[in-house]
């Protein structure tokens, strides 16, 4: 693939999701991607073109930043369909049809995982950090603003560079990895132990999140001199009540939102009283 | 803030809106980048920030999963400075940013339904031109923005009129407890962060 067609498909991938629906999910942001590519391959066949497009806008759903793997293998694969006879051609599309299921499903479960799941997370773990180690006190119910703005846009850049530097990079690698590396290595995706990267992204997280409650707690109550202070010992009730609630909703599988909401409505009826 | 400041602050809330599914999905559109952002045109960048973290705490625990859709951090930060700067206490605003949010996720659901309804017009004519589907795209871009940005119009406008109507009925009891809600928001997110980061395989 040459490094116009790529830049094309990575500037397309973008806009994967923009025709989402929920009968096929992401078929037209599929098709949009890889139009530049497929009027390539059927430069000289253009009649063959509308057939190929008919198999793009079958379902398809995979996460955002995953699917370059996708569309390098299903580059590649097209590829074989148009340098095969009539009579191989069916076999190709069927192997087609077989990349686009389980690469888009592997992908996805990758994606959810690495991106949802671990590193968005642990960049916000990362921006609280900053903030708390800078004195930006949120936790507050009336916050002031701190010395220097730059305090705040400091952590809303650490965030959003980080997600974004990962996040750009697999979608430039993917593309060319799942075009030019062979189906036997999973068009590329088994050169990154993914489980791994998961796994000590999400045993990192557990530690910071552990770390970030105690940190904050330590904000929340540095101010006090004395620990037998009423507002100190109420501030603590408070936090360790709201950390029991949250673990036994998280028990329950009760969303935060919900939780949210129960305690503006528990807290009113306790005040009414 | 004049009427202009106000339909670009709903302008850009729909732009923003757009990076969470539709285009980009560079997290302009999370809470800690969206809230310090549209307080800039509010002019309180310490609510936003505020506003943006716990947007992002309280909804840590929902991911866009298949057809699940988490509600928005962009409505909840929009509706939530937008009626701080009309003067609601921060605590009251977030409360209508998150019922507002919860209400969107709802009405967005509704209008991705009603879109897949012409599908197979859709696909017929990429069929017939494939560059039909760069069009198609750029209709969808136009019809989320606009769909979004009228929602948010009518969220904002529903919002600010109750929470104004309701603000001098609410005793400085009721407001003492929706600060203690809202101070609750911080403490349950980083809880569930733990949570959301045990392992279920290895």
């Amino acid at each position: 693939m040459n490094f116009k067609t790529h830049f094309q498909l990575f500037l397309r991938s973008f806009f994967l999701q923009t025709g989402w629906n929920f009968v096929k999910y992401q078929n037209i942001g599929l098709t949009f991607v890889m139009i530049p590519f497929l009027k390539e391959c059927y430069k000289n066949k253009s009649k063959e073109l509308p057939s190929a497009l008919t198999r793009y806008l079958e379902t398809f759903n995979t996460h955002p930043v995953m699917a370059s793997f996708c569309f390098g293998a299903l580059a590649r694969q097209e590829k074989n369909i148009v340098a095969n006879s009539a009579k191989e051609k069916a076999i190709e599309k069927g192997e087609w049809e077989a990349i686009k299921r389980t690469l888009s499903i592997t992908t996805a479960s990758i994606g959810d995982r690495l991106f949802w799941g671990a590193l968005k997370p642990l960049t916000l773990l990362l921006a609280l950090f900053i903030w708390l180690f800078l004195d930006v006190s949120f936790l507050e119910t009336t916050p002031s603003l701190p010395d220097h703005v730059a305090y705040i846009v400091s952590g809303i850049v650490a965030a959003f560079v980080t997600f974004n530097a990962v996040a750009l990079c697999v979608r430039w690698i993917g593309i060319s990895l799942g075009f030019n590396c062979e189906p036997s290595t999973c068009f590329g995706l088994i050169r990154f132990n993914w489980n791994q990267t998961i796994y000590y992204a999400k045993r990192i997280g557990v530690f910071l999140a552990i770390g970030m409650l105690l940190f904050g707690a330590y904000h929340f109550l540095k101010d006090f001199d004395s620990f037998t202070d009423i507002q100190f010992i109420a501030r603590l009730i408070l936090i360790s009540a709201f950390v029991l609630c949250s673990l036994i909703a998280r028990k329950l599988r009760i969303p935060n939102m919900y939780l949210y909401l129960a305690a503006v409505l528990i807290f009113n009826i306790i005040i009414l009283f | 803030m004049i009427s202009a400041s106000i339909i670009l602050f709903c302008c850009i809330v729909a732009l923003l809106e757009l990076d969470t599914t539709y285009a980009f999905q560079l997290t302009f559109s999370r809470g800690i980048v969206t809230g310090p952002l549209l307080s800039l045109l509010t002019g309180d960048l310490m609510a936003g920030l505020q506003v943006g973290i716990f947007t992002e705490l309280l909804f840590a625990d929902i991911n866009p999963l298949g057809g699940v859709l988490p509600p928005s951090a962009v409505i909840c930060c929009g509706i939530s400075l937008l009626l701080h700067f009309f003067g609601v206490p921060l605590s009251i605003a977030f409360f209508f940013g998150v019922l507002a949010a919860i209400a969107f996720s709802y009405a967005e659901r509704w209008t991705r339904k009603t879109r897949s309804n012409h599908l197979a017009v859709w696909e017929k004519l990429i069929r017939r031109n494939s560059a039909f589907a760069t069009r198609l795209i750029c209709l969808s871009l136009l019809n989320a923005f606009l769909t979004t940005l009228l929602l948010f119009i009518v969220l904002a406008a529903l919002c600010t009129s109750t929470a104004l109507w309701l603000l001098p009925h609410l005793t400085e009891r009721a407001l003492i407890a929706f600060s203690f809600a809202f101070i609750a928001v911080p403490w349950i997110g980083m809880t569930s962060l733990i949570a959301s980061f045990r392992l279920k395989t290895k």
